[in-house]
């Protein structure tokens, strides 16, 4: 019964997905056919994609995540999370929905809040910085590719589809310029509420978020190399090009292999993006701008929907750096193994929106999944402090960045084919992966000290703080 | 009179370009109502950038008369008073009380009544220390820790309850022993509960103590040297953080404390990490400690049969006109103290609980002061905070796990 729910749920995922998918590939082919023939302008595909993947898909799973994060929250700590709000109609008001209703509960909160300013507070800008906050999160995945470069019939008209809002030459350029836009919204915020703590968010946020823009646009500069492309969408953008394999045999018209993904080429690079936008959108253990146990953040004095567009920002953010991982270093829409076979069914031939739409359906597969990794990520990491934050950002990521930037270029230089790359690539993860594993050192030490029968060892007297460790807490025995 | 233009020249000198800009400290107020100072304080801090110039802790929102409140009571009801002193620990502060009283008429309690007195209070202790390192997880970002530490809390809480009737308000114990014996099958349960206990102690200690960002945040904050610690009158965890080995339970032991075989753990740096670690080790000693105490513990009656201190059973009461006079003299009375004074100290969860207790022979005290550990460490918080930063503060607040209750009184 249970599991049948859980089967039945995903379906409906997938389902919905893969007919977003559709709906976006036979609109915009519509869109971009009419567009072209009634007024002689291109671009309908990109309007469409507008709608559908930003207002669409963007939107509805920032929303979703509000209630994922408290979901799955709770089944990280062993709670039953928010079951609460029910729909008064007959037949469903004992269910709780798996919580859907406090969706809509929040939302009629929100609307319904006195949205207070403070008397002394900027009027215009404190009523400006929710919104300067709010859009630069969502206009990141103007670039993002949902699905591959296809051409579709539909009616009258065939057009040849870009699966992205735009395509600019500048790609990811575009992306870095919008992504330091969003640091107004939060410092204009911290500092027009007239609020201390307030002005002590707005300044940690601004220097946390310029300083990582460094790391940020260095650690995407491999995967810039490699490709020699700073365009994501079409079919010279980077997520085509990560469709193909390095290594690859065929069995019996399955193709399987080694895709180019960006995690196998450049896993360091993807670590060093990963942990700099992962500052960027200021949430834990980057949240020192928030910090609501210390400063309550720098949004302190909103309220109603003001505060509910920052809230909702930062969900949008989670969502966009998905869809921007998946992207850059997992390969956007295709599958990890059998794309020829799919692209050569029959069936697909035929009927081009059925593969557009399974690859769209992949893709937003990958960044649901990377949401899920963002959430578990922020619900079991304590929070940086703000010094410690700007040593990670200058000392480890920096100088990392600027190693892997090095070591990628000489690679791709000897071998243009990233063969050489992939395979440091993954001897990289390899060292990741076992470095994770082995225990730290103050676990091993107390291991160790397990293992002399507990006395004796662990008394070290170093004297210096950084280095004992938790078994060095000796136990004194007796009275005195 | 030349006026002030033709001395006026626009290129400013060099000494204007050197200046410094003219900055101000800025001064917050952290509290009464903030999330971080759980217990209503307020730290008035003053800040420079990010850095903690001065800070000056107030403290008197949650004052509520205890010692007047105990004055005009009989020995007896001075009880419920100290169920709210440090309320996440309240058994130690209700067995640390009886204790002390006991020690100024001069009563022997029973064997089986030392061994439960031991039982509770380890209990709590470790009720207590839970908190600490839950909400120390909290208020450095990290939830999950702090929900597992209350679960394993939430057992004892559920324990406790089964024991004395109430979760938070115990006035469990009486003059002289314990008001009731252990409920049937008691001990089973509060084992099998220790079980779980030690497997979300674990998790959460693995949690934090092996996240990287967590040592990094508390090692080497809210430094303080030996020499201050003493000087500041630190007792119990903060003190041993500094590799001091007093702790009262070793020290002058009392209870059946002797009976038992544990150590106290040492730190010796003072830092939050010492703090938070020593905790750790601490709440292994106690679940050592209860497992021992109920192998060990003797059958018996938990009160002592004395009538002047003990009520009389309800059918002697009832039916004996001993019974009734004892039982009218008690409540209307109180406990017969005699003339004297005493200060008498027990090992509370933050550290030494000491009781200064006077009686002028009537029922009632004629004083009685409570050294709550919680106050003198709270003085030596600005010491172990100025000159820092203001993140530093959360866990440095949180590792002296100041009680409001108990500082305020």
């Amino acid at each position: 019964m249970r599991l049948g729910l859980v089967f039945t749920g995903v379906f409906l995922i997938l389902g919905a997905l893969f007919s977003v998918s559709a709906l976006s590939y036979a609109g915009g082919a519509w869109l971009e056919g009419f567009m072209q023939a009634k007024l002689g302008v291109a671009g309908g595909g990109h309007i469409v994609q507008i709608l559908v993947s930003m207002l669409v898909c963007v939107m509805v799973m920032a929303t979703l995540l509000t209630l994922a994060e408290r979901k799955w929250s709770a089944f990280m700590q062993d709670r039953t999370g928010p079951n609460r709000a029910r729909l008064p109609i007959p037949g469903l008001k004992n269910s709780a929905l798996a919580g859907l209703p406090h969706i809509a509960t929040d939302v009629v909160k929100m609307l319904t809040k006195e949205a207070f300013r403070p008397a002394t507070a900027n009027r215009f800008l404190f009523n400006l910085a929710p919104m300067m906050a709010f859009a630069p999160a969502f206009a990141l995945f103007a670039i993002v590719p949902t699905g591959p470069t296809l051409t579709i019939a539909i009616s009258d008209y065939t057009s040849r589809i870009v699966m992205s809002p735009t395509n600019p030459d500048s790609g990811l350029l575009l992306m870095f310029a919008i992504a330091s836009l969003a640091v107004y919204g939060t410092s204009i915020a911290g500092w027009s509420s007239n609020n201390k703590f307030a002005l002590l968010g707005g300044v940690r946020a601004s220097s946390q978020m310029v300083s990582y823009e460094v790391a940020l646009g260095l650690s995407l500069v491999g995967m810039m190399a490699a490709f020699s492309t700073v365009r994501l969408a079409g079919d010279d953008g980077m997520a085509a090009l990560q469709a193909r394999y390095l290594w690859s045999f065929n069995a019996g018209g399955f193709d399987i292999g080694l895709p180019a993904w960006g995690v196998f080429l450049q896993p360091v690079g993807f670590i060093l993006f990963f942990a700099a936008a992962f500052a960027e959108t200021k949430r834990a253990p980057f949240d020192s701008p928030e910090g609501e146990s210390e400063i309550v953040g720098y949004f302190i004095e909103y309220s109603g929907m003001q505060f509910g567009m920052f809230m909702i920002s930062e969900f949008v953010e989670v969502v966009v750096l998905s869809g921007v991982l998946t992207a850059i270093f997992f390969g956007g829409w295709s599958l990890p193994f059998g794309n020829e076979w799919l692209s050569n069914l029959e069936i697909m031939r035929q009927y081009p929106i059925l593969l557009g739409a399974t690859f769209g359906m992949v893709f937003w597969v990958k960044v649901v999944l990377l949401c899920y990794l963002q959430l578990a990520i922020r619900w079991t990491f304590p929070r940086f402090r703000y010094d410690q934050i700007q040593t990670l950002g200058w000392k480890i990521l920096l100088p990392l960045g600027l190693v892997n930037l090095f070591v990628s270029g000489a690679l791709i230089l000897w071998d243009p084919s990233l063969k050489a790359l992939t395979i440091v690539g993954l001897l990289e993860i390899l060292a990741v992966v076992g470095l994770t594993l082995t225990p730290p050192r103050q676990v091993r030490k107390a291991q160790e000290a397990a293992s002399h029968g507990g006395h004796g060892g662990g008394h070290d007297d170093h004297g210096h703080a950084h280095d004992h460790a938790p078994a060095a807490l000796s136990a004194g025995h007796g009275g005195h | 009179m030349a006026s002030l233009d033709e001395h006026y020249d626009p290129t400013p000198g060099d000494d204007e370009l050197e200046a410094h800009l003219q900055t101000r400290n800025m001064v917050v107020n952290l509290g009464p109502s903030h999330p971080a100072t759980h217990g209503t304080v307020r730290l008035r801090i003053e800040l420079d950038g990010e850095t903690i110039v001065k800070m000056d802790p107030e403290i008197g929102f949650l004052h509520r008369g205890f010692q007047k409140s105990c004055e005009n009571t009989t020995w007896t009801n001075v009880l419920p008073y100290t169920d709210r002193l440090d309320y996440v620990a309240s058994l130690t502060n209700n067995f640390g009380y009886l204790t002390a009283v006991e020690a100024l008429i001069g009563l022997e309690i029973p064997q089986r009544a030392k061994y439960i007195r031991v039982i509770g209070a380890e209990l709590h202790r470790i009720a207590s220390h839970l908190t600490t390192i839950g909400a120390l997880g909290l208020e450095l970002g990290g939830f999950s820790a702090f929900l597992y530490a209350i679960e394993a809390r939430e057992l004892i809480t559920d324990r406790v309850a089964e024991l004395t009737g109430a979760r938070l308000t115990t006035s469990y114990g009486r003059i002289g022993g314990l008001n009731r014996d252990l409920p049937a099958g008691w001990d089973e349960k509060v084992l099998k509960s220790l079980i779980k206990i030690e497997e979300l102690l674990d998790e959460t200690d693995r949690l934090l103590t092996r996240n990287r960002i967590f040592t990094d945040r508390m090692r080497g904050t809210g430094v303080i040297t030996t020499d201050d610690a003493l000087d500041f009158g630190f007792t119990g965890p903060c003190l041993r953080a500094n590799g001091v080995n007093y702790d009262v339970r070793k020290a002058k032991p009392y209870w059946a404390y002797d009976q038992l075989d544990f150590e106290v753990p040492l730190g010796h740096n003072g830092d939050n990490f010492d703090r938070y670690y020593l905790r750790v080790l601490e709440i292994h000693q106690s679940l050592k400690m209860i497992r021992q105490a109920f192998k060990q513990l003797p059958a018996g009656p938990v009160m002592i049969d004395d009538w002047r201190i003990a009520l009389p059973p309800k059918e002697q009461v009832y039916s004996t006109i001993e019974g009734v006079i004892a039982h009218f003299k008690l409540v209307m009375e109180g406990v017969p103290v005699p003339p004297g004074e005493i200060y008498h100290a027990t090992e509370a969860a933050n550290g030494e609980l000491g009781w200064y207790l006077r009686s002028d022979g009537s029922g009632r005290p004629y004083k009685c002061h409570v050294r709550a550990p919680g106050f003198q460490i709270l003085s030596g918080l600005a010491k172990m905070c100025e000159g820092r930063m203001l993140a530093d503060l959360i866990p440095t607040f949180d590792t002296i796990n100041m009680i409001g209750g108990e500082v305020e009184q």
